[in-house]
Parts: C-alpha cells; structure tokens; sequence
C-alpha cells in the first residue's frame, strides 16, 4: 500500500538542524513528513530502502551533509549506494523519483521547503495527494 | 532486559502554548497511553522546568517506569535535560526517546488536525523505538585544558582573564595589531562615565601580567578540525614584513568575541559624505574624546555650534522604507545602546562646550539599562531639544542658504507638535548607527557557526544556554552575539569563560556512546565492514577460539569510531550496528509511521 508519507533520513549536524530552522522561521509545509534524525544517512543498507517503500512509504528525502559531512568519505559511499538503489527501484517497477539524495545544512531553510515540495509534486504525479 | 518487561512513560509538553496552541497534546498522551506497555502518559505544561523534570523522575520510582519518551521542542535543547531526569529517576540516561514536536509540528503546520495526528505519529514511532534502547555509557575522552579567545576587544579581554583566573592556559589571538577594540575610542562610557581608554589600559595590564594568558596580535583563524575537547585551529600570524606565520593551536574549547562594526551609512543617507559635517556617532565620539574642552568644539576648522543627532540610522529599518543593502538585506533589530550613548554624547558636549545648541532628533527613546534613564534626564536638563520623527518621514539634511545659523538645514515633521514642520539650522549631524556583526571568518564556515537572521551568531536558546553556540564546546562574549553595551558585553564573557571552565577543568569531556558495536553471534568476520571504515584502527578483524574453532570476528576501538555507520550498511549478516540508533530502532519507527490510517491534508 502506497501512501503519502514522506520519510526525511535528516543528518543530526547538518539537516535535522536545518528542519528545526524550518520551524525556528515559522514556515510552513505538509504534515505528511516524518524527519528520522540520524548521525549520517550512510547507516542504511540497500534493503531499508526498499522495505520502507514496501511497508508504505510514499516518498524518501535523504538529507545529508553533503560533501561537508563531518564523517570521512560517507557522502561518497552514500551517494553510490543511493545510485545502487535508484536502478534497484527501477527493477522493483517503482519510480526512482520517489528516492532523493541532497545536501541540506544547519540554515537551508528554503532547499528544506523545495525538497518537500518537489517530492510531494512526484507523490501527487503518482495519484498521490498530499 | 526481556521485552515483556518494558514500562514505558510518555510525556507530551504544552511550551506553554507553542506546542499546545496547534497540537491537542491531551489527545496525544490519550493516543500514547492506549499503547503496549506504556504505563504512564502525561502532559505538562513545561516539561523543562523543574516540575516537568520531577514528574519524570518521580514516575520512575512510583511506577517502575525503564523507558522515556518526551514530545516537546528540539533534541538540540532539551534532550539533555530529559537525560539527566531520567538519570534523577535512577535510569540510565540513554533509555530515553525525544520527539520534536515544536520546531518540526507545531511551529510548521497550520492545521491543528494535521499537527495533532503528526505528533500522534510521531510519538507511536518514538515508543516502538525506545523499546530497542540498551543503557550504554558516554565515552571519557581526555581534553585540552588550553582555551582559544578569538577576539581581542573588552570581551575577549574579560573572558581571558576570567578564564586565567580559572587556572586555565589561555590563547587570545587578535587580528589588529593591539588589544582592546573599539572601546578605547569612545572617550568616557555610560553608564559611570568612566574612561574607555583607561578601562581597555587596566584590562590589558591585567591580561599581559596573566602568566596563563598568550596574546597573538595581528593573528587570524584559518581553519579549525576537531570538537569539544579537542578542537585544532590554524591561525596566521602576520610578521609585519608581507610575510605571516602559521600556527596550530590546539584548544578545548573556543570563545567567539569577534564583537561588531558599525553601520555604514550609504552616501547620501542623511547627507552622508555629501556633507563633510555629517558623521557617524563612534567618529563623533573619537572627535569630542580628543577635543579641548571650553569654547566652541573645532570639526575640519569649522568651529561647531549647532549639532544635530539622528537616531536609528541603520537600525530598526522597514521593508519597502529603507533602502535594503546590496544583499537585500536590512537591519531589522534594534541595536541598544545608540539611544543612551547619543543622549550622552549631547550631554557631554553641552557641558564641556557651554554655549553648544543639541538638538536630538529621536524615533524613540530607549534607555533601558541601569543608570540609563538618569542619562536621558541629565539630557533633558542640560537643555537638548528633542523632536521625534516617524518612521515614514525621517529628518532631511540640506544645504543651508548664506545667512542661515549653519551650514546644514536638518527639517523634520515633529509628532511632539503636533506634526509642524520644524526647520534647524546647524553646523554638524551625528548620525546614531547601528551595530552590525562583524566578519567572524573561517572559524565560523569551518565549524558551522549558526546565525540569526540579523547576522549576528547565534545561541542555543536565549535564556536556557545563553551564551553557547550549537557547536559543543564554542561559547559566545560580547556584540558578535547581538547589539549590547560594555556592561552586558562583560557579562556575557563572563558568562562564557565559566562554561568553558566548568568543560575543562576536569582535563576530560564525555562523548556520547553512539559508536559501532559487533554482535559476536551474528558476525561470521565477512570483513566488508572493515573495508568500509575510513579510521584508521576503529575497526578490525580479529581471530578467535570459540567452541575450540578459530574463527573471525570483527572488533571495534570505540575510542577511534566515529559513529558514522558506514559499517554498517554493508554487513551482509547484520552483526554491527550504531549504538543508541540500530537499524531495528530505525526500521521499528517506519513500521510505526506507516502504520496508523493518516488523514492529512496539505497546508
């Protein structure tokens, strides 16, 4: 079952900051997202990605450092796993649009609102409304 | 701890409102409270305060309670609050879940429906993780006791000897080639009247007579690795002869007292630079400060009569009135202590200038401080004019015609008759600038520094952790933090120099435990963790005798990890996870998002 949850894997230095800089602004975007703080996104395997779209998950925005990640080499590994996942959706029939990868730090308040935005425009493009 | 033995507490703070407001936190904690092996669910007011953090501890012991989850505002600041109440309860403090419901529900979403049933979620997610929740224990890493001031003005100054006085050794760099800022030039200061240049004098004395203290002048950051404890900043030193010298030093903790400058005004702005006569407030300050007192104040030869002062330039500006800067942005704040240092510096000229016409042209009058309305009133009584603009219609500065008292005509609408346009003759304007941040440099992009809309950096929490940054181990002193006098500056140093003691007096500093741990059942020594680890000797493979069979296992030097997890994701047996944030944490929070009908509409 698809719904129109999105999950935000945000990275506790840089992202999950920047989510609360969100709310520190007073802006304003959907309630269908869940931000899940994590020291880095890199700690997901493969198969987290596709379980949670099994499970139900409409969308995943992985919010990293970026290359400023405090943890050596992890945005790298992180980006070619997600690359890795794209194709794996691709096999499983499920639109790689729905997986995003991006790079949002302690003060991205409007990268933030784009990203949610953006995905919640793929959701609704797959009969999806948020 | 076997799972049918989980009690868990749940608590939904109010914030007063800020939560409350858009979030039925009672149908929250209703929703919480009819879940598997949630014993207690509560809401609070202020969870924070101290009788939210005796309910939590008093829960434990009355009920037995071995898991926690709080819903309230950001992790960043109240996570270890909860943490130590818990400890109060007599758990370990990592038995314990926090839920954003502030910053990340309640500040974001309009609809008080779609808020609630978010939080609601949020919260089932944060019980099915903190089932998983092990003790652990914080590692002890050794720190620096040595402290790094950046900045070399009356708050640097006050935060190095304070921290001396700590027994601490001190490094204050600064980048100008002498201590002391921009206090020295500003003659006498409020609200004593004492000397600027007398009080920067007796601080540097004390500072270079300071065995713990070693002054860099002419010194600035380059670049700066590492975190509490152990942070290692790069400065470069300038020898004068176009070459500079590198130097590392290593610190446990960072004060930030790179203080503020002074808005510029724009050309033309109240006559700015079109008239020679028209100056800012801190030049007029540096001018009266080196004047002879008695006759008639001397500026560029002309001898100075008539002075009028303008208040609010380049502060409390108003989108769509003022001219934004080349970013567009505008000084929206007000910086504080123009209101009282112009009321004294017309004082002063008053009565060291006898014969001298004031006239004080003002938005509003904000002497707030102690001592500060005592200043206003001298102004008054010296016989300073006050005529009040509004915002919409600031004075104008013009050439005056041959004849006139001066050589500057200022006109202003004055509310205080009634809007009757007044016309002031005059020989010299005073322009009441603002504060802006100064550059904080490299050290702010390289360790992140976070800052304020206006600029200025800012604090974890304003009355909570005043004066620390959210980089653990950076504290702020002084005007870099906001617009503030000589008193609050010291204040605030002060303040930031017995943070920084109270982290390295102890010669350690304790990091939370959120590093890689092995299952030695699961593990078959694959190695692809190991491959993918980028610190040298966190994680290697070993050979075991188990059951009298050799076999490989990994193991981890928590001291060396990380935490980052990137061992993790390529275990093809899942034997090594993060400590305090499992994949079955995590996977057991997908579970409980996806798993509540949700009926949420877009905002």
């Amino acid at each position: 079952m698809k719904t129109d949850r999105i999950l935000i894997l945000a990275s506790a230095a840089c992202a999950y900051p920047g989510a609360d800089a969100v709310g520190q602004a007073h802006l304003s975007y959907p309630a269908n997202t869940f931000v899940l703080r994590v020291p880095s996104p890199v700690v997901f395997p493969e198969s987290f990605y596709y379980d949670s779209f099994e499970k139900g998950i409409g969308g995943i925005i992985v919010m990293s450092c970026g290359v400023e990640c405090p943890y050596e080499g992890a945005y790298e590994k992180l980006a070619a796993r997600l690359d890795r996942v794209a194709l794996g959706l691709r096999e499983r029939e499920i639109n790689p649009r729905r997986l995003k990868l991006t790079s949002i730090c302690t003060v991205c308040t409007k990268s933030f609102l784009k990203e949610v935005t953006d995905m919640n425009k793929v959701l609704a493009a797959e009969g999806v409304a948020a | 701890m076997s799972r049918d033995e989980v009690k868990i507490g749940v608590y939904i703070c109010h914030c007063g409102g800020n939560i409350s407001d858009r979030v039925d936190v009672a149908m929250v904690a209703e929703e919480a409270g009819k879940l598997p092996d949630v014993v207690i669910s509560r809401t609070c007011m202020f969870m924070c305060a101290d009788p939210g953090q005796e309910l939590i501890a008093g829960d434990i012991e009355r009920h037995g309670l071995n898991r926690i989850v709080v819903a309230s505002c950001s992790p960043s600041l109240h996570e270890t609050t909860f943490r130590s109440a818990v400890v109060r309860g007599g758990l370990n403090p990592f038995l314990y879940e926090h839920v954003n419901v502030r910053e990340q529900v309640s500040w974001v979403h309009a609809s008080g429906r779609d808020a609630t049933a978010k939080a609601t979620t949020l919260v089932r997610a944060a019980i099915a993780r903190v089932r998983h929740h092990e003790p652990l224990s914080p590692i002890k890493v050794g720190a620096s006791s040595r402290a790094l001031v950046v900045g070399g003005g009356v708050a640097g100054l006050r935060a190095a000897l304070d921290l001396a006085g700590f027994g601490l050794p001190v490094s204050l760099i600064e980048k100008s080639p002498k201590l002391g800022g921009r206090v020295e030039g500003l003659g006498t200061v409020f609200p004593a009247g004492e000397s600027g240049a007398e009080l920067i004098r007796t601080l540097v004395e004390q500072v270079s007579a300071a065995d713990e203290i070693t002054v860099l002048t002419r010194t600035h950051v380059t670049g700066a690795t590492g975190y509490v404890g152990n942070f290692s900043v790069t400065v470069s030193r300038d020898t004068g002869n176009s070459s500079a010298i590198e130097t590392e030093i290593k610190a446990g903790a960072v004060v930030v007292a790179t203080g503020s400058t002074p808005y510029r005004p724009v050309e033309g702005e109240f006559g700015f630079v079109r008239f020679p006569e028209v100056v800012t407030l801190p030049d007029f300050l540096r001018i009266l400060d080196q004047a002879r007192s008695g006759g008639a104040l001397t500026v560029n030869g002309r001898s100075i009569r008539r002075v009028a002062f303008i208040h609010c330039v380049g502060s409390r500006q108003i989108e769509g009135i003022h001219e934004p800067k080349p970013d567009c942005s505008l000084n929206l704040n007000c910086s504080r202590v123009c209101c009282t240092a112009t009321l004294k510096a017309g004082s002063d000229l008053i009565e060291r200038f006898p014969g001298t016409y004031v006239y004080d042209f003002y938005r509003d009058i904000r002497t707030y401080g102690r001592g500060h309305e005592e200043i206003y009133e001298r102004a008054s009584a010296d016989g300073v004019v006050f005529l009040r603009y509004e915002v919409g219609a600031p004075p104008q500065v013009t050439e005056a015609a041959p004849g006139d008292a001066g050589s500057m005509l200022v006109t202003v609408r004055d509310s205080l008759t009634a809007g009757m346009e007044i016309e002031v003759a005059v020989d010299l304007v005073v322009l009441a600038v603002g504060m802006e941040p100064a550059e904080v440099g490299a050290l702010a992009q390289t360790l992140k520094f976070p800052s304020g809309a206006d600029g200025f950096l800012q604090e974890v929490h304003p009355k909570l952790r005043p004066v620390e940054l959210a980089v653990a181990g950076v504290v702020l002193a002084g005007t870099c933090q906001s617009p503030r006098d000589i008193e609050e500056s010291c204040a605030s140093a002060s303040a930031a120099a017995v943070k920084v003691a109270g982290l390295l007096t102890r010669g350690y500093v304790e990091l939370e435990p959120f590093v890689a741990r092995v299952s030695a059942e699961r593990c078959e020594g694959a190695g692809a963790c190991v491959s993918q680890c980028e610190y040298e000797g966190a994680l290697k493979v070993v050979e075991a005798e188990v059951d009298g069979q050799t076999v490989r296992k990994a193991v981890v030097n928590g001291a060396l990890c990380t935490g980052c997890g990137a061992c993790v994701a390529v275990c093809p047996t899942r034997a090594i996870d993060i400590s305090g944030w499992t994949l079955d944490e995590f996977e057991a929070m997908v579970d409980a998002i996806c798993a509540d009908p949700m009926e949420v509409a877009g905002d």
